[in-house]
């Protein structure tokens, strides 16, 4: 017999294909990184000259230029485009989204541009797994696991962190904690963290080494959440602010981004922390190696938010996860000077502890995602010593700036457009069944003009309960008869000849379209209190939705949610 | 499936060319038409196993305030109502999903590229992924509108060649115009082909209608190709032999559609068959 992976236990199938997206989305990540080195080398060569602030603007313009006009794709960092696929798609994606954005991101960010790798390695891993999917002719459900594969792996391998991968896929990008998916999604981000060890070795990206953590420190947690969930919010809400206007002041995206990268360029003249993506300043925070006090601090952290939001606000191709990283590590730093200044007599655990701690929070909050921001900082800092510390920050922050903004810098855009359709939803599971197959075609129609008697002959003969009335001529739709409201008429023979049938139409039957999604469809039956609907569409009568079918057909749904 | 027709409009006059045959079409196959107008650069279909971004040549998007207006007094003057697609759903801001449910979809030689490419035996890449991936056959109508009287399907016995004839039935049934069947015998006997279309359950209905059958069993195809009417309509199956095949031996699809200068309906492997008929 030929070996095919269909004859293949879809488990295993599963894990097989996951192992090649992880080599895949690793491999995406690996060639981010050394064309970012490249880049970073090239640009130092000009270290020192008068030009270098114009550097973000032209890296911004040759950004945009190679995505819309070479890559011909759409702007943006593309994660909610990753969960978009996976919640209204099946977790399709276009196959040039593997790679449009990983050179517009090396462009925007070796140029100084306030931005990070993630998210464009992110939809790049996610689009190798779909596409690998696809040529394998997977379903939706698989699909969508190794879409879940692919980001884990880059996460996994950009990092160094294969359960902050784990943890980023279930939680930001499939929304759901499934034993299945699980396995997939590990298997990815084991193979992918490991393809990263052959290319660029095991490092740990920012070592925090060890602390001594009193209770004091642990309370002081409280406060320091406050200030990531106040800096996330901020972050989150300029971000849209910026989009929007410079959206409604430039429409030409080149000149967009080139204004957005010169006013960055501007600030790095001041602030040169606030450019690029920034790890290097995060290991000097943790290493001690900052000698700046509180103001310098806050102001730094001012300034990344701001680089940032005009980097990704006017079009810059990059993700927010470095930009978090950077500013929740400068607000640590900011919070222990300002501990410092409230209590000088106190020994703290030092900046690196709240630099860590920072850290978190402002990813937690910004991803709404506290489990990856407890994994991604515990596993990039080996700090498994600040653990409880992490947990307080990430999960307080979170539960705080979710009073402010609901949705995470993911969700956010698909919320306002009402397409956030999270897993086991009502809307998730109607938006799965198609409209056409609900529709019951079994139905007898009656011509207008025709008598009640002649009517009544037809009700005899079949076991429709709805009749359709429609025009002989041009097969209009012209209502429906229910025979619960024509009861009276029926056994009065003096109107057999009197009443045309349709006098009998029922005007107050509300129709549905075929153009119309069912959780639309579901208002209706609610609003009208009917159990049964006729489908109109182009004016032509298609069949009846019943209520029952559409439950029926919902619990069969919810069933093949369970299978792989 | 929706009992529609999607067109995409050009608003230049090579566009009201195509949208006059998607109206043509329209009327024989008794069907309605939906017309998308274009606002932005590209839009995607997804389809079950893939999704494709169309890029759309920059004559799509002119002057889209008064392509909606053109369109609609085309359709209306034709006796149609105006349908249009207004996309519901967008995988980015500027990149708009419009749907696949239809049952036919028509389209230029070439969506992407200049119209000036348009010719013989050119059938752009958007297209043909359209045509590979779609639940729906795709007409390909001829750069000016010409009005089609019969139906010729090419029928060399494969699974998407019964497709071809089913579409062929329906829509001769539907038009009342004639139906032939092109069969360039691979030196197998007429009986062969005829146990085929037994087998497929197309005999019956082809009888039932006006139909011949062209059947060559001498011949090179491309001199036998001459035979066909110059205003039939062509239906043909395409795709339906796996790549490698169609890289060894040549696609048949490809041969007639560089070959007749006809309309022709091409019917993809996905394609489903949703009408009565089966």
């Amino acid at each position: 017999m030929r070996f095919s992976i269909h004859n293949v236990d879809k488990r295993i199938q599963l894990i097989l294909i996951g192992a090649v997206v992880g080599v895949g989305g690793a491999l995406a990540s690996v060639v981010l990184n050394r064309t970012l080195e490249l880049g970073r080398e090239l640009i130092s060569s000009y270290k020192g000259n008068w030009y270098l602030f114009l550097f973000p603007a032209i890296g911004a313009v040759l950004s945009t230029f190679f995505l819309i006009y070479i890559a011909k794709d759409v702007g943006g960092h593309g994660v909610p485009e990753v969960i978009y696929s996976v919640t209204k798609r099946g977790g399709l994606l276009r196959l040039r989204a593997s790679f449009s954005r990983l050179i517009s991101c090396a462009l925007t960010i070796a140029s100084g541009g306030s931005a990070g790798p993630e998210s464009p390695v992110v939809i790049s891993g996610a689009s190798i797994g779909s596409n690998i999917a696809c040529l394998f002719r997977m379903r939706d459900r698989q699909r969508i696991m190794l879409v879940g594969g692919g980001s884990a792996a880059a996460i996994a391998s950009i990092f160094n962190a294969p359960v902050a991968g784990i943890a980023f896929s279930l939680e930001a990008i499939l929304g759901e904690w499934t034993s299945t998916s699980l396995i997939t999604i590990a298997v990815a981000s084991a193979v992918g963290t490991e393809v990263s060890h052959i290319f660029q070795g095991n490092q740990i990206p920012f070592e925090g080494g060890s602390f001594s953590i009193s209770r004091l420190d642990l309370a002081s947690c409280l406060g320091l959440s406050l200030f990531t969930c106040f800096t996330s919010v901020l972050l989150m809400k300029l971000l849209r602010i910026i989009r929007k206007s410079s959206n409604k002041l430039i429409s030409s995206p080149l000149l967009r981004a080139g204004c957005g990268g010169l006013l960055v360029g501007i600030i790095g003249i001041f602030l040169p922390e606030v450019l690029g993506e920034g790890y290097g300043s995060i290991r000097m925070v943790i290493h001690g190696h900052y000698s700046y006090g509180i103001a310098a601090a806050g102001l730094i952290v001012l300034g990344k938010i701001l680089a940032t939001c005009l980097t990704i606000g006017t079009g810059g191709i990059g993700g927010l996860f470095a930009p978090c990283l950077v500013i929740g590590s400068f607000l640590g730093f900011f919070y222990f000077k300002l501990l410092l200044l409230i209590a000088p007599s106190v020994h703290w655990a030092g900046e690196a502890y709240f630099a860590l701690l920072g850290m978190a929070g402002v990813i937690s909050s910004v991803l709404q995602a506290p489990m990856t921001g407890i994994f991604l900082i515990t596993e990039i800092t080996e700090g498994y010593q600040v653990l409880v510390s992490v947990v307080l920050v990430s999960v307080i922050s979170v539960c705080l700036s979710r009073l402010f903004e609901p949705f995470s810098v993911y969700h956010q855009e698909l919320a306002a457009k009402g397409e956030l359709l999270r897993p086991r939803t009502d809307r998730r599971i109607l938006s799965e069944l198609n409209i056409v197959e609900l529709i019951d075609q079994n139905y007898r129609p009656v011509r207008p003009d025709m008598r009640l008697k002649e009517f009544i002959e037809i009700i005899k003969e079949t076991k429709f309960h709805f009749f359709p009335v429609i025009d002989p001529d041009d097969n209009r739709y012209i209502g429906l008869i229910h025979i619960d409201d024509i009861r009276a008429y029926l056994f009065d023979p003096r109107l057999y000849d009197t009443i045309l049938v349709e006098e009998l139409i029922d005007p107050t039957i509300p129709t549905i379209s075929l153009e119309q999604e069912l959780h639309e469809i579901i208002d209706i039956f609610d609003y009208s209190h009917d159990a049964t609907l006729p489908v109109v569409h182009n004016e032509r009568f298609m069949g009846i939705i019943s209520k029952s079918k559409i439950l029926d057909h919902y619990r069969k749904e919810l069933i093949v949610e369970e299978e792989i | 499936m929706k009992n529609e027709l999607l067109h995409v409009f050009r608003n230049t006059p090579f566009g009201r060319e195509t949208l006059f045959q998607s109206i043509y079409f329209c009327k024989n196959a008794h069907i309605s038409l939906k017309v998308y107008i274009p606002k932005y650069k590209q839009f995607l279909m997804y389809f079950e196993n893939e999704v494709i971004t169309v890029d759309l040549d920059d004559s799509y998007l002119r002057d889209p305030d008064m392509a909606r207006e053109h369109a609609e007094k085309i359709i209306r003057e034709a006796g149609l109502i105006p349908n249009f697609i207004e996309p519901k759903s967008y995988t980015a801001s500027t990149l708009p999903d419009i749907p696949v449910d239809f049952e036919y979809m028509t389209c230029p030689r070439t969506i992407s590229n200049l119209s000036a490419k348009i010719g013989l035996g050119y059938i752009g890449p958007k297209v043909r992924h359209i045509i590979k991936n779609s639940s729906f056959p795709v007409i390909i109508p001829t750069p000016v509108y010409k009005e089609w009287k019969s139906i010729t399907v090419f029928f060399g016995g494969s699974n998407n060649a019964g497709k071809a004839t089913r579409f062929g039935i329906e829509i001769s049934k539907t038009s009342g115009f004639p139906i032939y069947l092109f069969t360039q015998a691979e030196g197998k006997p007429r009986s062969y082909y005829e146990e085929l279309l037994e087998q497929k359950g197309l005999l019956s209905p082809l009888k039932e209608l006006d139909f011949k059958w062209l059947f060559f069993k001498k011949g090179d195809l491309k001199n036998n190709l001459y035979e066909i009417a110059h205003d039939t309509l062509v239906v043909i199956g395409a795709y339906g032999h796996g790549p490698i095949k169609e890289v060894l031996f040549g696609s048949m699809m490809e041969l007639i559609q560089s070959y007749l200068p006809n309309n022709m309906l091409i019917v993809g492997p996905n394609c489903t068959v949703s009408f009565a008929l089966i």
